[in-house]
């Protein structure tokens, strides 16, 4: 049986694709934090490069890849399509299962496949230095990475949760030359705010990314640069998508269900963002299942609303899926899916019906993961395991069937700086914390009017 | 005087402990029939171990204690400094306890170390007021949460207590009915509210992220998210403790600690309800919600402390409309919630896996057990 389908160097595509251009409904425009009217390119020039700005605002189907950008992802892409050969042995299913696995890179996930062209259009806008925020240290490592291989300086808020519990990221961002610092921090007049406030505060995601936009607005020579959740970032990431495509073909088969991590969404658009005309004009019968946790479960039990993309209040009101820009999700072990809100151009297609979610518990993830690291090898990222356990549970619903449905995972990355949750599953000590929806929907309902 | 040694108040309650080994669930009252029944002084040799270990620190503690065998002739033994503040009667009883400590808190001790079972734990607490109260395990029954794993263990906290280590929280103390308790039947009751110290646990992961010093501001979130679904219009039926509590006050009410309290749209409908107030409630009011926080170390939610929440109360409340709540840290300790509600029908459906609010809009799965099961 064939293991591994491998593409060509040559082969990585030249164009990124903007799902934006197919879109059954048009995307409600983000609005400015401050007016609550629609947000100007020129409200966005503070913090991002022009080049930027017009792929985020683009309806373009296709966005032509720079060859200097090419150059850089040939370091690890393509990617490998790999056969789960031992995992559907070990669970007797009649389905094949595939993986696309991006902890090839580098940084050990897909995350540079937008810090390099992020990194490469500031440095050519003649921006010096970037600002982010990093969950799981995933992005962190990427843009350090990224900034390094431009020659650009590089300052990493990480929510304090993970800096605590995963030493080495903060080491691999020195290597590569960047600052990282425990969010909140000192450094911004937020981030000095909430340590007053919540002295003992795991941190979120929503905090970091206040930090880091509050840098870069305050200092001329500073952008900033997010990991997720904009389309810009989506659009960077169809790279994987593509790919996948052309090694379906290789396989002669092609996906009933795909399954992909989902926090705040950048590696399960990218890889199934591609598939989306296949369904709106060949009809096909493919269901995309974005996966995330039961303790943030913002596909599957937030709202659809226009809400802030931070704690506090500074970045874009955007419309999308979300728990409510103060919820601070608590602090589980996959940490880059720690985030209240969801990319817009996801959370549209989500609420279209094009894409499906589903949410799951800490220690069922990392049961499944010790399954496949057994049988498949590779020690998957918690995150990127969120999307192995429904891949499993398929399987095995085929095994009862009788059906040979393909199923395909999107493992975003490694779990190598994540081995001190795998110890803390293995001694018992994981919390299988979720969301009080009903509670919460209550609490929502009688709402006192302003 | 002990110029900057720890003040610690050391007593032992020397019959704790002899009622069990010869059958009679608790030595209240019975101490000479334990004795002529062959019991031996447990207390003793518990209170000893604790000690042996603190020798190790003797040079920073100064123990206030009570004479002869509450405390004196022990510390005697182990070589430690100490003052007698109390003299009992030969024979000892609840209330030379009450005296003894009220001479340790007159002395000004930093804290108490007790060795005895729930019944010590009720008489210390009920004169301790702020002071710190803490147990070395020597009685037939430890359902309170003031009581340190093992004697060693109490030693380790007492030391970590004095080098400021520990937090301090809120225990509930709870003792069964002893006459009840002989009879067969289990009765519990929920005394008194103490401070203890303790080792602030790691909660959720194996490196930090909430550390335990941080228990009252995971109490405001509770109560925060819970004065914020209570609009709902129903009526809540708020149980013992200090995490429900917490509600109480956010909502600017003035709450029972140790009793079930019933609020509807932010007022205060009845105090201190009786079984026949609730299920006369339930005669009124369509939509009923409980919520109810873990008692005591071993994570009862109903049938200890609570009586009032009867399985008919609970059955027609709806076993869907029981929130429960507690602290990351509390809900960590405990292995599993406990039901007892005496009906094992009830307790069956109510076991499996339940929700606990432990946060702003954060909740955990935990498992739930009928105590018949244990």
């Amino acid at each position: 049986m064939k293991i591994k389908y491998l593409l060509d160097e040559e082969e990585i595509p030249k164009k990124w694709y903007n799902v934006a251009a197919d879109m059954p409904t048009p995307l409600k425009p983000p609005l400015n934090p401050g007016t609550l009217k629609p947000l100007t390119a020129q409200d966005m020039e503070a913090i991002f490069p022009k080049a930027l700005i017009q792929q985020e605002m683009s309806t373009e189907r296709w966005i032509d890849i720079p060859e200097e950008v090419r150059e850089i992802l040939k370091l690890w892409r393509p990617t490998p399509l790999y056969r789960a050969a031992s995992l559907e042995k070990a669970l007797k299913t009649p389905a094949k299962i595939y993986y696309k696995y991006e902890g090839v890179s580098p940084a050990g996930s897909h995350k540079p496949n937008t810090a390099i062209p992020q990194a490469y259009y500031n440095m050519k806008e003649g921006i010096e230095r970037l600002a982010t925020e990093t969950g799981a240290g995933q992005w962190g490592s990427a843009l350090s990475l990224a900034t390094c291989l431009f020659g650009l300086q590089c300052t990493v808020y990480m929510v304090r949760s993970s800096f605590d519990s995963k030493p080495y990221r903060k080491s691999a961002m020195r290597v590569w030359g960047a600052e990282c610092l425990s969010s909140p921090s000192d450094r911004t007049n937020f981030g000095r705010q909430i340590r007053e406030k919540m002295p003992d505060t795991p941190g979120s995601l929503g905090i970091a990314i206040s930090e880091a936009v509050e840098d870069a607005a305050s200092h001329d020579n500073t952008n900033y640069s997010l990991g997720s959740v904009l389309n810009h970032v989506l659009l960077h990431q169809t790279i994987e998508g593509q790919e996948l495509k052309k090694q379906f073909d290789m396989t002669e088969d092609y996906p009933d269900v795909m399954f992909g991590c989902c926090g705040g969404g950048s590696n399960f658009p990218g890889m199934v963002f591609p598939f989306i005309p296949d369904k709106l004009k060949d009809k096909k019968d493919l269901r995309m299942v974005a996966c995330e946790p039961t303790a943030c479960p913002t596909l599957t039990e937030g709202l659809f609303a226009y809400d802030y993309g931070d704690t506090a209040g500074m970045a874009p009101v955007i419309m999308m899926y979300t728990l409510g820009h103060d919820f601070i999700p608590p602090g589980i072990h996959a940490g880059g899916l720690r985030y209240h809100g969801d990319a817009p151009l996801l959370s549209n297609l989500v609420h279209d019906g094009l894409i499906e979610a589903t949410a799951l518990q800490q220690t069922e993830v990392f049961e499944a993961a010790t399954l496949f690291a057994r049988t498949e090898g590779i020690i998957p990222a918690p995150e990127a395991s969120h999307a192995i356990k429904p891949a499993i549970d398929e399987a095995l619903n085929c095994r009862k069937t009788g059906e040979e449905k393909v199923i395909f995972i999107s493992l975003s990355g490694h779990g190598h700086f994540d081995l001190a949750a795998y110890d803390a599953y293995n001694d018992g000590k994981l919390v299988d914390y979720v969301y009080p929806a009903d509670l919460v929907k209550q609490s929502l309902a009688k709402l006192p009017k302003p | 005087m002990a110029g900057g040694k720890g003040r610690i108040g050391f007593l032992i309650n020397p019959i704790a402990g002899m009622g069990g080994p010869v059958g009679l669930k608790g030595t209240d009252g019975l101490a000479e029939k334990a004795i002529a029944m062959g019991a031996r002084p447990r207390a003793m040799e518990r209170a000893r171990a604790c000690l042996d270990h603190l020798s190790r620190e003797k040079d920073a503690i100064h123990f206030l204690t009570a004479s002869g065998s509450m405390g004196e002739s022990s510390l005697k033994e182990c070589g430690l400094d100490y003052e007698v503040v109390y003299s009992p009667l030969p024979v000892t009883s609840s209330r030379d306890t009450i005296r003894t400590c009220q001479a340790f808190l007159d002395k000004g001790a930093n804290l108490i170390l007790f060795c005895g079972g729930d019944g010590t734990a009720r008489d210390v607490a009920g004169i301790a007021g702020s002071t710190p109260i803490l147990g070395i395990p020597a009685g037939v029954k430890m359902h309170s949460g003031v009581f340190a794993a093992s004697p060693q263990a109490a030693a380790d906290l007492v030391i970590r207590f004095l080098n400021g280590e520990l937090n301090l929280r809120d225990t509930e103390i709870v003792d069964v009915d002893e006459e009840f308790y002989r009879a067969g039947i289990l009765q519990t009751k929920l005394y008194a509210l103490a401070k203890t110290p303790y080792l602030p646990v790691l909660v959720a992961e194996r490196k930090r992220i909430y550390i335990s010093d941080q228990e009252d501001e995971f109490k405001d979130q509770i109560a925060l998210f819970a004065s914020e679904f209570m609009r709902d219009g129903s009526a809540y039926i708020i149980g013992a403790g200090t995490t429900t509590s917490r509600i109480a006050d956010i909502l600017g009410l003035e709450k029972t600690l140790l009793g079930v309290d019933v609020v509807k749209d932010g007022r205060l409908m009845i105090t201190d309800a009786s079984e026949q107030d609730l299920l006369e409630l339930l005669d009124r009011e369509t939509r009923v919600m409980i919520i109810i926080s873990p008692i005591g170390a071993q994570g009862f939610i109903l049938g200890r402390g609570n009586q009032q929440l009867s399985a008919e109360v609970i059955r027609r409340v709806g076993i869907d409309k029981l929130i429960i709540i507690s602290t990351p840290h509390k809900l960590a300790e405990i292995p599993y919630l406990l039901v007892d509600t005496g009906d094992e029908d009830l307790d069956e459906s109510l076991a499996g896996k339940r929700q606990v609010v432990t946060g702003y809009r954060i909740a955990q799965m935990k498992d739930t057990l009928a105590a018949s099961r244990l």
